[in-house]
């Protein structure tokens, strides 16, 4: 199928102002009156506030809150899943800090300076309270209470042992498969806990309405849950909280949530009757959010011919002091682990646990990344054991075509109708020499290359044909302006990966308008259609068909006042429309009659001029699916066994994303995904001092690091190849894609590393440190000379 | 002073101090013993900012020292090569005579930071920050540079290695500042190199080494000098592998036999950054790496 501007390169529509630095985020808003806030954070990762004394701070002319001047309701800030399944336990100021950063009061000055004299003036007495920084001690401590009760929707549950939720699942026998198996392996894996450093710390300006209510302009990656946050934590009806859409400087699941200091901040703003800015330093953005922090335990059973018969999960997550979807991802964590492969016999076991340390939350892939790196460092050991090629066993076994998918945990089942893995894994195979990767025990030298494979999938949207325990839908609209050109208007938010573009080229699509002549409107919550959230790479996928929707409803209404202006037409059916190359023109024709035609813009034109009206279309859409975005990562590196440095040398990565709408960008997710892999393979974790509970690098960027463009592979080293599939619920036949391009990653480059000197790594991230160590204990102590 | 959550914010310097700029090295020494320790002298800044920032170092007061005239040149003084205190780490990175006499240095250079922090960051501000991990001090230790200091008693100078007390502690008196780095010229047939092992490119090393080596016509090593940094409390020179290979042929064999010498010569520590145990095991790799790279910048092999 060849498109006119689907999968073709323009540039974004927001490119120029990025370029430039003209592009406003949160933290460029300013406004007449504006004062700065500043947040008194807990030193202690688990402590009760005796008194807070802000004479000082009120002095300097600060307006200073604490916990007993907040609404103290039990939230929680995400509310993409349904209230029966949304734990509540935040506030908005606590006097029961339960790691270190957490928000315990809150000042607001005429300038930031100001504003942090106020904060240093504030007096707290401390009580300091047992603290855990381990899952396992916060379960076997009775000493350590974290949370004693937490709302689940609006019922009070107890917390026994530190434990916020759990979900075990059984499906078959797997007790009597694991006995038929002629090949049992069994591994426990821990992953790291990683920052999502993205671009742009979270900042907001809320400015109190005179009518009550609030404006607020935030960094958000979803402004109508913001908006009903709000609502509901202060008491304000929603017609009087509207959220502004401000561009969002990247988020990899970092603003899912609506972040704890828009609270503070509207809070802040309510008591001053001032509007009140907050900008978090990247320090104090460090100790925000992190991703999730799992031990992993699988236990895979297969047949002597390579068929899986049983597989066994345990999932205990580190959840951090407070929930934000661990819940949810206890279901997903499952949903990862039986849409990888087909294992028939399943057992699984989740429990998220609380521990003193900064709440996880979704980070690019949502637990996708944790659990794939295990399952296909078992799958490849399992291969090896059995004697097939790693390739073969895993088109043998894989989740595909026609089989049931819930990628999404047991409430959003949906059938697979897409799937690429066979032409993804055949060519990868092929484009990297797969079969010349040699065997690790085969080679020598202190510099030795490797080559590593692993699959991977992400969902595209929450949607389904049942309702479930997620909310999923969204919404769009379309004007089409008195000139012919159009606007459209969504609440849906592009976190920097041109999902809006996407949009662009869909709608342009459709009504067959050049994408310049299409404005990507960024208005408000009182002036879109719901929208849940930007996430689960359902941009595209979700949003993109409700932009389809929406065009082809204000298609047809073109064609009705085409018919009906050009006359002596029998049925608008014969109206058709295309795009004209050389007059740059949207053109209404009747095919075989030259006479009967007319441009988009004098349609227009005429609608205005004629007294007929305006055309626009408003469509709140739920996808019915949540189909499978494929990818497969093969990765060449190098190691260096003296230093244990390990470099890329090439990559292949083959992505069924179904139709690409934006080749250029889709690349780049892939490019983007590989080295955010790459570095939670080898590089990320946030540490945390065992005596004071902070982070050992207490935030700061110094002792963070992620690669940088010098330590990113040579783009003509890096293959990226596309499988041509059509998803059939998708727009235009496309699927999601930003987080598939990550889940495999690590795991191809830890089994790149076996490859490489013979080692398997079960604990992230896979340092230097940890390889130089391991290969000392293989070789005895002795290092080989030369190279 | 302690770090304090509450009391840093990166995105102002969250305290007052007094500022000032003396035109010549005279009223800054004045200023210095005029404050003691609550002035802090300012070079580039990127390494003092930081800590202000971060609300551990609080100073009244703050004496930039960039209005002093001739402190950022960079000067051919014949015998050796003149470095001002205030030269800017980007100038050093793009010089030519750096760049072709002083390899070690160049690539010590080139390793740090972005160049937006380069063209802030000064040598003198790296030496004087004291960090173990400095990269300038290495390549600067192994061609034997010369420091000269300013003070309330006049000049003196002093070899780099007798600069470093400890982590952030210096010879420096209170009234005294580093304005010059004297860097002598090596001698022909001198080859040297500078390795840093670090996380990712522009970070701070783990390790850092740099090597120099003199070989006469039979491939004799005439004269050795190897630093490390990152792996005591100081940079330092590596004297037992130093003295094991001088007058010795250059071979692979020996030099690898020397590099695991270097055990003897380090005292590495556990941190954020990396193992003490590591610390052992890559010095060795890297003096190794960097004596065979020292030897091939005399054949030519390498650029």
């Amino acid at each position: 199928m060849t498109y006119r501007f689907i999968g073709k390169d323009f540039i974004r529509h927001d490119g120029i102002a990025k370029v430039t630095g003209q592009l406003e985020f949160p933290n460029d808003i300013y406004l007449p009156g504006m004062l700065y806030g500043r947040i008194l954070k807990s030193p202690y990762p688990h402590a009760i506030v005796k008194k807070i004394k802000v004479e000082k701070a009120e002095r300097l002319g600060a307006v200073v809150i604490t916990p007993w001047d907040v609404p103290r309701v039990k939230f929680n800030p995400r509310l993409v899943s349904v209230e029966e399944a949304t734990y509540k336990d935040w506030e908005i100021l606590t006097d029961h800090p339960r790691f270190v950063g957490e928000y315990v009061a809150a000042v607001a000055a005429e300038s930031e300076y100001l504003a942090q004299k106020a904060l240093e003036s504030l007096e707290v007495e401390w009580e300091k309270l047992p603290f855990s920084l381990n899952p396992f001690k916060s379960m076997s401590d009775p000493s350590i209470r974290i949370h004693d009760k937490i709302l689940l929707a609006d019922k009070w549950v107890n917390v026994e042992n530190n434990i916020a939720c759990k979900l075990d699942y059984v499906e078959g026998d797997p007790d009597e498969a694991f006995n038929k198996a002629d090949v049992v392996i069994e591994r426990s894996f821990h992953t790291n806990r990683r920052y999502h450093l993205q671009l742009e710390p979270k900042a907001v300006v809320v400015k109190p309405e005179i009518n009550g209510g609030v404006t607020i302009w935030t960094t958000t990656q979803s402004i109508h849950n913001t908006r009903i946050l709000v609502s509901q934590v202060f008491n304000i009806p929603l017609n009087k909280v509207n959220v502004v859409k401000v561009p969002v400087g990247g988020s990899f699941g970092s603003s899912i949530q609506t972040n704890p200091v828009v609270l503070v901040a509207t809070a802040l703003a309510l008591k001053a009757r001032r509007p009140v800015k907050i900008s978090l330093t990247r320090e104090e953005d460090m100790y925000e959010h992190c991703s999730y922090e799992m031990y992993l335990k699988i236990k895979a059973g297969a047949l002597g011919n390579g068929t899986l018969i049983a597989g066994e999960l345990e999932n205990i997550m580190d959840i951090g002091a407070h929930q934000i979807q661990p819940y949810p991802l206890l279901g997903v964590a499952l949903g990862w682990f039986v849409s990888l492969y087909k294992w028939k016999n399943i057992r699984y076991r989740g429990l998220a646990v609380y521990t003193n340390k900064v709440p996880s939350g979704a980070m690019r892939g949502f637990g996708n990344p944790q659990v794939t790196w295990a399952v296909e460092t078992i799958i490849d050991e399992l291969a090896e054991k059995l004697g097939v090629d790693p390739i073969d066993f895993r088109l043998k076994n894989y989740v595909g075509r026609g089989d049931v998918f819930w990628g999404q945990g047991p409430t959003v089942k949906s059938v697979i109708k897409s799937d690429g893995v066979p032409y993804l894994l055949t060519k990868g195979a092929e484009l990297i020499g797969w079969s010349k990767r040699g065997d690790p025990r085969a080679k020598k030298g202190r510099y030795r290359i490797g080559i590593g494979v692993a699959r991977g999938f992400h969902t595209s949207g929450a949607g389904g044909p049942l309702s479930g325990s997620v909310i999923d839908y969204t919404g769009a609209i379309l004007k089409l302006n008195e000139d012919g050109t159009i606007d459209y208007i969504t609440a849906l938010q592009d976190c920097g990966g041109g999902t809006l573009d996407a949009h662009v080229k869909i709608i342009a699509e459709e009504l067959q308008v050049h994408p310049e002549k299409i404005r990507v409107v960024y208005s408000d919550t009182s002036t879109t259609i719901y929208d849940v959230c930007t996430h689960a790479s359902r941009g595209v996928f979700v949003g993109g068909e409700a932009a389809r929707r929406a065009a082809h409803i204000l298609k047809e209404k073109i064609k009705q006042y085409a018919w009906y202006l050009l006359g002596e037409i029998a049925t608008p059916d014969a109206i058709k429309i295309k795009y004209d190359e050389e007059t740059r023109e949207t053109v209404l024709y009747v095919e075989g009659v030259a006479e009967k035609q007319i441009t988009l813009r004098e349609l227009a034109k005429m609608l205005w001029q004629k007294n007929i009206g305006s055309l626009s279309a408003t469509v709140s859409y739920r996808a019915p699916s949540a189909p499978p975005a494929y990818t497969v990562c093969f990765v060449k590196l190098l190691v260096d066994t003296w230093t244990g440095i390990v470099k890329p040398l090439e990559v292949v990565f083959g992505v069924d994303c179904g139709t690409v709408i934006n080749p250029g960008l889709a690349e780049g997710q892939v490019h983007g995904g590989f080295m955010m892999g790459w570095s939670m393979a080898l590089l990320e974790n946030t540490v945390y001092d065992e005596e004071t509970g902070e982070l050992l690098n207490r935030g700061y960027l110094i002792d963070y690091k992620i690669p940088s463009a010098q330590d990113t592979i040579n783009p003509d080293k890096f293959t990226v190849f596309f499988a041509e599939t059509y998803e059939p619920d998708g727009p235009y036949g496309a699927k999601g894609l930003g987080e598939a391009a990550k889940n495999p990653v690590a795991a191809a480059v830890a089994n790149a590393i076996y490859n490489a000197i013979g080692v398997r790594f079960y604990e992230l991230p896979i340092t230097p440190e940890k390889i130089v160590e391991a290969l000392h204990k293989k070789l005895g102590g002795e290092n080989e000379l030369g190279s | 002073m302690s770090w304090d959550l509450n009391r840093s914010n990166t995105h102002i310097i969250p305290f007052e101090f007094e500022y000032h700029e003396p035109k010549s090295l005279d009223e800054a020494v004045e200023l210095l013993k005029k404050l003691g320790s609550e002035a802090k002298v300012l070079a580039g800044g990127t390494d003092l900012l930081i800590q202000m920032k971060m609300g551990v170092l609080r100073p009244k007061h703050i004496i930039n020292l960039k209005k002093i005239n001739g402190l950022n040149l960079i000067v051919d003084k014949g015998e050796y090569l003149s470095i001002g205190a205030l030269t800017k780490l980007r100038d050093i990175e793009k010089n030519e005579i750096i760049k072709s006499r002083f390899p070690a240095l160049y690539q010590a250079v080139k390793s740090m930071a972005s160049i937006q922090i380069k063209n802030m960051a000064t040598i003198g501000g790296n030496l004087c920050n004291a960090s173990p991990a400095a990269d300038t001090a290495p390549p600067l230790m192994v061609y034997n540079a010369k420091l000269k200091i300013y003070g309330s008693k006049g000049y003196r100078v002093i070899p780099i290695e007798k600069f470093f007390k400890g982590p952030k502690q210096t010879i420096l008196e209170n009234d005294e500042i580093l304005v010059e780095i004297m860097v002598p010229y090596p001698k022909p047939y001198t080859g040297s190199f500078f390795i840093k092992i670090a996380r990712t490119s522009m970070d701070l090393a783990k390790a850092n080494v740099a090597t120099k080596i003199v070989l006469n016509e039979n491939d004799v090593i005439e004269e050795i000098a190897v630093a490390l940094g990152s792996v005591a409390p100081t940079p330092i020179r590596a004297k037992t592998v130093e003295s094991y290979l001088l007058n010795k042929r250059f071979e692979e064999k020996t030099v690898y036999k020397a590099s695991k010498l270097v055990l003897k010569d380090i005292k590495p520590i556990t941190d954020a950054r990396s193992t003490a145990e590591y610390r052992r095991y890559v010095s060795q790799a890297i003096v190794y790496d960097a004596l065979i790279n020292s030897y091939k910048m005399i054949r030519g092999e390498k650029k």
